[in-house]
């Protein structure tokens, strides 16, 4: 495209003196203000270089000129001819010069530019070069106009050396931009973000960033040296890198966004009068004197919910899904903390003014405490269901008859109880919720998994959940716990359109909290076990009771999560399994951190070393013995389930090395001796990650639920930046760091230029119907999901290079150049061009984009689905989840004679989570999962009275684990890449309760000598004083041999 | 019926900033850093005292702010995790927190820092025990305390 422009103007400066500096760059760029957007050096004698910074953001471009005088005949005329490049594409530009003498003893200048730009500058400028060229040319005709006015160049020629003159528009600022403007770039003064700045511009940059050694906080990984350019010298991928995180600096800087620190105007406050009883008929609630005080805007009943909504959806089969759950008390009260009345206040504070003035009265019933009172079916819960009993099902697979007949050894097991706990984020749950007037309701809450939970809101509300907009920013935690926090986002809803859509918070407090979510609680009787000569498992029969709280709000899908670890690592392959959930005046149980699995590897664990303990055989020669070995991978176990990989003989060598197993052996024997109670444990357990929701068929043939799905979404924004977006909900997880270390591989940049949104947004549109952080599932379903989206969105950025670099697709290479991340013809780094004309070219300058590349805006999803089949509900067989990480832990404990204390002396922990993406993330969620086992084995314990009274409501009762109770970890890892995921990598988040298994085998192996079986899996000095004094062994074990006991 | 309460005028200064509010006698401290000043890095995980998730600096002593009422501090110097970083800058805690990948979730992690300053303030050079004794008020329930020990033996020592 030619264009040319011309004209004239008059300045007061002789005609010889315009010249001398109009011909000279030498004199004229040292005078030349500075910008910050633009440099200039002189080159050869009649030459100068201009370089231009045009983009905005992140993302940038340097348009290269060299202007040469090309003409010049003193002092009657001279032209300048500019060639340059940028980003691919080429112009040459020529201004010519007449000068005369004026009337006035000046000069009159007449002038005359041509230009002409080549390649695909013309597509992406499009029609508006010749426009912008015009206004751009008269400003640097009228900028030139006022420097040759005046004398001042010429004195400033002399006293360049030692000052520079302030900043104004000359000519070639003016020149800058031209291009500047051309491309759609940024004023002068625009910050430079993170893109490497033209050494002269650092130099003027006012008060540069580093010129006073300060760091600006707000970039993160600025300690991280940047692959600039990966050309060949082998740069390590950032998978795999132990990158500090991107979340950090906000989180650190007491920056994040939690639920509780959002305000909205005229914001009201939503809190609960609860239940006192654990069982109560609700006779009658007067609420007239607390809806007299001034702050409170209503009150709200069970029965004035029941009359507006429809009841939670139910996952399971009738009977048990005839129950009815509002998630508020209608008629009757069912567990001691089930909310009664809601009251919608001003302030939190007249909230609790108003909860004193509400009158309930009750009628007390008979609670259900333990699991097995409630299976008696004495006092019944739920009326519509008819029974406390919510589900029953067997598992039995294998010949279990015939391997006890051919059993040389049968070991039977009377009950064995694992306890209620819960990991206790440190944020509570909460909502603010706005039903906005528009119909739509915006949701920020904490959740981890929205798209299901919306999926029960909107029934309840009786709206699409297309209303629902589902967002959450930073989450404080939740290790499962928030799963099922929805009947109390659906309530704030509810209270949103009742007070006219005014803002709602609803904040729980600490004993709120504690009493509505709490780990799942499982008693196992009437194990028997057959073990062959070597004290090899070859079958297995059991009864399990799992005990859920007073309502199903995820369950009974517990009642099927637990099969993903059927046989746990062992090799059995007959189990026969009778299993049932039940309904109790409890708080309702929620998924917590190894969910289900977690109460069953617990169980495993205990038989195995229960059997080991009573046929003499050395724990660890007890694993050894019956682990699934490493060649057997990948593993179907007798329900249908597959074990990616592994190698569990590896990890307990290494465990056993880590700790100097046999010189703690001899320290034992020596210290035994002495009388002290010592114990060596070794817990293996399995942490299945990455979910089919198509196991619900165990729990309701009906199911409409099964596989998994997980969305991403990457673009390149209209100033080149990239942007993810996550369809999962991290908590602490480091997905920003992950997802960005993915990102950065597949477009050969640096995760620091990967803006990661946080948090969840339904109007991201860019979630999928099981989106979530549940299951140990992130590091393959969103990663997955990433890594599908950045391959999408390269090939998108391919096919707009290989046009605009008229180069082949083979030929091209991504990186990160002068002006950020780019694609350029290999080779030859002139070639190029970044992410920011790339995106124009794609949208914004689309009336020239070629018929071929239209269908592109570098903007895209994926959806992850992992290879699942239907699972067979008649048999109870299929594959549950895609990933099996495992842990093997290793503790010695001593026990106070005097308190009953356990202390523990050493622990080691080894782990195979297949590949890790960031090490230092994986190696905190094992640290993180240790410690809640910890905490849960020895001191954390839900308790309730006779009455179902929780003795356990405040943090100081429940008393979860301090730095003080924490013993040093020494930890180990080996990675057998798990064949299923893309990566290798396997989820690791929830770590399968392993510290739990560990410590009941040591407390077993301190305290067998007095008698003791463990069959509780919290072990407290309460706990451990009276099993010493009324020692349960004779009592809950006995063995039938067949053959003499196996030789250790 | 509750009697309607008169407010009181305190004065307080929060990270070097000095703020005069007339308040309800009953609010609490950690509600009025939140609440009157927005400065919501403070937080609230129980009300027992025990998480230690709203511990603040009250004239240069930690406190679990949600167990103090904001009349107890008319007249104090209030130091908030707003207030740790220096000039643009992080504090060493601040920046070894992040090194040693001492928070995840990121909730405890600015009471956390403000028990660990000062405990370093009192100790410079804590040993392990003394600086679990430091946090032992301060509950984390994502890192299991191992790379929070860490982060504040490596700020002690003057590196990440």
């Amino acid at each position: 495209m030619e264009m040319s422009f011309n004209g004239e103007f008059e300045v007061a400066t002789p005609r010889a003196d315009t010249f001398a500096l109009l011909v000279d760059p030498q004199k004229f760029i040292p005078v030349l203000p500075t910008y910050h957007s633009m440099s200039m050096k002189p080159g050869d004698a009649d030459t100068a270089i201009v370089k231009v910074r045009v983009g905005i953001g992140k993302v940038r471009g340097i348009a290269t000129t060299e202007m040469t005088l090309s003409e010049r005949e003193a002092p009657l005329r001279a032209s300048y001819t500019g060639k340059g490049k940028v980003m691919g594409s080429a112009y040459t530009m020529t201004t010519a010069f007449e000068l005369q003498d004026s009337a006035g003893g000046g000069t009159l200048v007449k002038w005359h530019g041509t230009g002409c730009v080549y390649g695909k500058i013309l597509s992406l400028a499009g029609g508006g070069i010749r426009s912008y060229a015009e206004r751009e040319i008269k400003q640097v005709i009228d900028s030139l106009r006022d420097a040759l006015s005046s004398r001042r160049h010429f004195e400033a020629v002399a006293a360049a050396a030692q000052t520079r003159p302030q900043p104004q528009a000359g000519l070639i600022e003016s020149i800058a931009n031209f291009f500047r403007r051309l491309f759609g770039g940024p004023e002068p003064a625009a910050p430079a973000a993170a893109a490497p700045q033209p050494q002269a511009a650092v130099a003027a940059a006012p008060a540069a960033a580093t010129a006073k050694g300060y760091k600006d906080p707000l970039i993160p990984f600025k300690d991280i040296p940047q692959r600039i350019d990966v050309d060949g010298d082998g740069g390590k991928p950032w998978v795999g890198q132990r990158l500090r995180r991107k979340e950090d600096v906000r989180l650190v800087r007491g920056r994040g966004l939690f639920v509780d620190d959002e305000q909205a105007a005229d914001m009201l406050h939503l809190g609960f009068v609860r239940s006192p009883y654990a069982h109560a008929r609700i006779v009658g609630i007067d609420v007239s004197a607390a809806e007299a005080l001034p702050g409170v805007v209503c009150t709200l009943t069970g029965a004035q919910v029941a009359a507006q909504t429809q009841p939670f959806m139910q996952m399971g089969e009738a009977p048990g899904s005839n129950l009815i759950d509002y998630g508020i008390a209608t008629d009757r009260a069912r567990y001691q903390g089930e909310p009664v009345v809601a009251i919608v206040a001003a302030s939190a504070r007249e909230v609790e003014d108003a909860a004193e003035l509400i009158e309930v009265e009750y009628e007390v019933l008979a609670p259900n405490v333990s699991s097995e009172q409630a299976l008696a079916d004495s006092s019944i819960l739920h009326d519509e269901v008819g029974s406390n009993r919510i589900f029953h099902g067997t598992w039995d697979h294998g010949d279990v008859d015939r391997a006890f007949a051919e059993a040389d050894h049968i070991v039977k097991i009377g009950r064995l109880h694992h306890h209620r706990f819960s990991s206790t984020p440190i944020e509570t749950a909460g909502a603010v919720v706005k039903w906005s007037q528009q119909g739509d309701i915006d949701v920020l809450c904490n959740t981890g998994l929205p798209a299901i939970a919306a999926q029960m809101i909107a029934p309840f509300l009786g709206v699409s959940t297309e209303q629902i907009r589902m967002r959450s920013y930073d989450v404080g935690g939740n290790f499962g716990t928030k799963t099922v926090t929805y009947p109390f986002v659906a309530l704030t809803a509810l209270a949103s359109r009742l007070v006219g859509g005014r803002a709602v918070k609803w904040i729980e407090t600490r004993s709120e909290n504690l009493a509505s979510f709490q780990g799942g609680e499982r008693t196992f009787t009437d194990t028997e076990v057959a073990l062959d000569k070597d004290g090899v498992i070859t079958a297995l029969r059991s009864r399990h009771l799992d005990d859920c709280g007073a309502y199903t709000r995820y369950e009974p899908l517990g009642c099927s999560i637990w099969s993903q670890v059927y046989c746990a690592m062992y090799k059995l392959r007959n189990l026969h399994i009778d299993f049932t959930q039940v309904v109790s005046n409890k708080p309702p149980c929620t998924p917590n951190r190894g969910y289900s699995r977690s109460q069953h590897l617990w169980f495993m664990d205990r038989v195995l070393d229960i059997c080991a303990h009573e046929l003499d055989i050395p724990a660890e020669q007890m694993r050894l013995r019956n682990y699934i070995q490493p060649q057997q991978f990948p593993y179907t176990t007798p329900n249908g389930n597959i074990y990616d990989s592994g190698d569990y003989p590896q990890m307990l060598n290494k465990a056993l090395d880590l700790i100097d197993y046999s010189a703690w052996k001899e320290k034992q024997a020596q210290w035994r001796g002495q009388g002290r109670w010592i114990g060596i444990g070794i817990g293996s357990t399995l942490d299945s990650g990455t979910n089919n929701f198509g196991q619900s068929v165990y729990i309701n043939a009906g199911s409409v639920f099964s596989g998994n799905n997980e969305a991403a979404r990457v673009k390149v924004d209209l100033d080149g930046s990239v942007v993810v977006m996550l369809g999962s909900v991290p908590q602490g997880q480091g997905h920003e760091t992950v997802a960005a270390q993915v990102v950065a591989d597949v477009l050969q940049i640096s995760p620091d230029m990967v803006k990661v949104r946080t948090g969840f947004d339904s109007h991201w549109n860019t979630f999928a119907g099981l989106s979530g952080t549940i299951a140990s599932q992130f590091v393959v379903t969103g990663l997955s999901a990433v890594k599908g989206a950045v391959d999408k969105l390269k090939a998108e950025l391919v096919r707009l290079a290989v046009f605009a670099l008229q180069a082949g697709e083979e030929q091209l290479q991504f990186g990160v150049g002068e002006t950020g991340p780019e694609v350029r013809v290999q080779g030859q780094p002139e070639r190029a061009i970044n992410y920011w004309m790339l995106s124009n070219l794609a949208n914004s300058n689309t009336s020239t984009t070629p018929e071929h590349l239209r269908d592109i805006n570098l903007n895209v999803k994926h959806i992850y689905k992992p290879n699942f089949e239907p699972l067979d509900a008649e048999r109870k067989y299929g594959n549950q989840t895609l990933t099996y990480a495992a842990q093997i832990h290793i503790a010695v404990v001593e026990i106070d004679r005097q308190t009953f204390q356990p202390r523990i002396l050493d622990y080691v922990v080894v782990d195979d989570c297949g590949v890790a993406i960031n090490p230092k993330i994986v190696a905190g969620q094992v640290h993180g999962a240790t410690c809640h086992g910890i905490g849960a084995a020895l001191q954390e314990a839900f308790q309730f009275d006779d009455n179902g009274n929780m003795i356990t409501s405040t943090f100081t009762d429940y008393a979860p684990i301090t730095s003080m109770n924490m013993p040093p970890l020494q930890c180990a890892a080996i990675e057998t890449p798990s064949p299923f995921s893309y990566n290798g990598a396997k989820g690791c988040g929830e770590g399968g309760g392993a510290p739990l298994h560990t410590l009941s085998a040591a407390v077993q192996d301190a305290l067998y000598g007095e008698g003791v079986i463990v069959s509780e899996s919290h072990n407290s000095p309460s706990i451990l004083m009276q099993a010493v004094n009324k020692p349960n062994r004779a009592e809950l074990v006995s063995v039938q041999s067949r053959q003499a006991k196996p030789a250790a | 019926m509750l009697e309607a309460i008169q407010p009181v005028s305190i004065e307080v200064t929060v990270n070097g900033h000095n703020y005069r509010r007339d308040i309800e006698p009953r609010l609490l401290l950690v509600e009025f850093i939140r609440e009157e000043l927005g400065l919501t890095g403070t937080h609230i995980g129980c009300d027992t005292s025990y998480c230690g998730a709203c511990t603040i600096l009250l004239d240069g002593k930690p406190i679990k702010s949600c167990t103090a009422l904001a009349v107890q501090a008319d007249g104090c110097e209030v130091t908030t995790v707003e207030g740790l970083e220096g000039e643009q800058q992080l504090h060493p805690l601040q920046a070894a927190f992040s090194e040693h990948h001492g928070l995840q979730c990121g909730y405890c992690t600015p009471g956390m820092l403000i028990s660990a300053y000062s405990l370093l303030q009192e100790n410079p050079s804590p040993s392990r025990e003394e600086i679990c004794k430091g946090i032992a008020g301060n509950l984390c329930r994502c890192t299991g305390y191992q790379n929070i020990i860490k982060a504040v033996d490596a700020a002690a020592k003057g590196g990440n």
